[in-house]
């Protein structure tokens, strides 16, 4: 009897779940992942439906803002750029939203930008959302430990470079949940269809894609029982990676809080 | 025996350091206080630590010349007049990076 009504109950969440057409992601957005020369790169944090371009909600001041810097075989390098953020407004297609943004010196190997967000209330699912978020940027080609987990509290280590992936290659990353494997963890994806403009801080009007169906603005993958989860890039640009309420007790401000993973990654077409 | 065996070892010390050696990279930054700094390293990730580093004129001869540091990096005086900053890993393994193109 229990276990019906649990599970009409997670039919229910699932119900709602589906009829939001896409999904929360965090972003961490910067035009070039993969630079040819070092130098001062925008960045800006929103919290956004990427696919549509749709609602961005509004973020709060994020509890850490930080880039891990590794180069070769050296230590790695860690700066907190919290302070370095100026807030911004920017525009989808259907409303604005608070946003943040900075400029960052990178030089050459890899830079780890991570995001650790303020939860946001999601008034239509009645609960909290906390998006852990990295983008590794690389500068020159050098490699430093893009694939080792930088720390954070719910992560996706990426097991190929999210930098240098061409169009059809596979992406497969691992959730972790304090530095363990989530096995079967589930992972939306999500594409970039409409390109951010860093000087109106807004979304292009037009998206580059259609999609048939609403199953394919958000598609949903799981991980197996490692925790490692693996997609084919059919489209050149930003893809969103998602694993999702990792952690199913946790709690904030005495309501269920999701916690979450984001990492992107940019294609290219071989041309 | 004895020297087959070295000979084996040698061998495959050979090939581990040629494999690891890849493309070089070597990248250069103005630290806007008169002095650059350059970074080198192998695309497979390896170390350039102990390279050898010319700043050269750039008819070729050599201002100065020093190595990479332990973690890879090299940092001098900027020159006043135009300069080539050379990353010499042996033979293949050349870089050379044109100071006019060093930019913050």
């Amino acid at each position: 009897m229990k276990t019906k009504l649990v599970s009409l109950l997670a039919g229910a969440v699932i119900l709602g779940s589906a009829t939001m057409a896409s999904a929360h992601f965090q972003m961490i957005y910067t035009p070039e992942m993969a630079m040819t020369k070092g130098g001062k790169i925008p960045v800006k944090l929103v919290f956004t439906h990427p696919f549509e371009a749709g609602h961005t909600m509004d973020m709060g001041k994020p509890e850490q803002f930080f880039v891990v810097r590794t180069r070769g075989e050296n230590a790695p390098k860690r700066k907190d750029l919290l302070d370095t953020l100026k807030p911004i407004t920017w525009t989808s297609l259907t409303n604005s939203g608070k946003a943040w943004d900075t400029v960052y010196q990178a030089r050459g190997g890899d830079h780890a930008l991570c995001l650790i967000p303020e939860p946001y209330w999601e008034p239509a699912d009645s609960f909290y959302i906390k998006q852990n978020t990295k983008v590794i940027v690389n500068v020159g080609g050098e490699p430093g430990a893009w694939n080792e987990p930088v720390g954070l509290p719910t992560e996706i280590v990426p097991l190929a470079k999210p930098y240098d992936r061409w169009t059809g290659n596979v992406f497969q990353g691992q959730v972790l949940l304090n530095g363990k494997p989530v096995p079967n963890a589930e992972v939306e994806i999500e594409f970039l269809n409409h390109k951010p403009l860093l000087d109106s801080n807004s979304f292009a009007k037009d998206g580059e894609v259609e999609a048939p169906q609403d199953s394919f603005v958000l598609q949903t993958i799981f991980a197996d029982e490692n925790g490692v989860f693996t997609f084919g890039i059919p489209r050149a640009g930003w893809w969103g990676f998602a694993a999702l309420d990792l952690d199913p007790d946790y709690q904030y401000k005495g309501k269920k809080c999701s916690r979450d993973a984001v990492i992107w990654v940019q294609a290219k077409d071989m041309k | 025996m004895l020297l087959k065996t070295s000979v084996v070892t040698a061998t495959l010390l050979l090939t581990a350091t040629i494999s690891q050696a890849h493309t070089p990279l070597c990248s250069c930054f103005d630290n806007g206080d008169e002095t650059i700094t350059c970074e080198g390293g192998f695309s497979d990730g390896s170390s350039a630590s102990g390279v050898t580093m010319r700043i050269e004129t750039p008819d070729g001869s050599v201002q100065l010349e020093g190595k990479m540091n332990e973690d890879s990096e090299f940092t001098f005086d900027k020159p006043k007049g135009d300069y080539v900053v050379m990353f010499d890993a042996g033979e293949g393994h050349k870089i050379k990076v044109p100071g006019k193109e060093i930019v913050e």
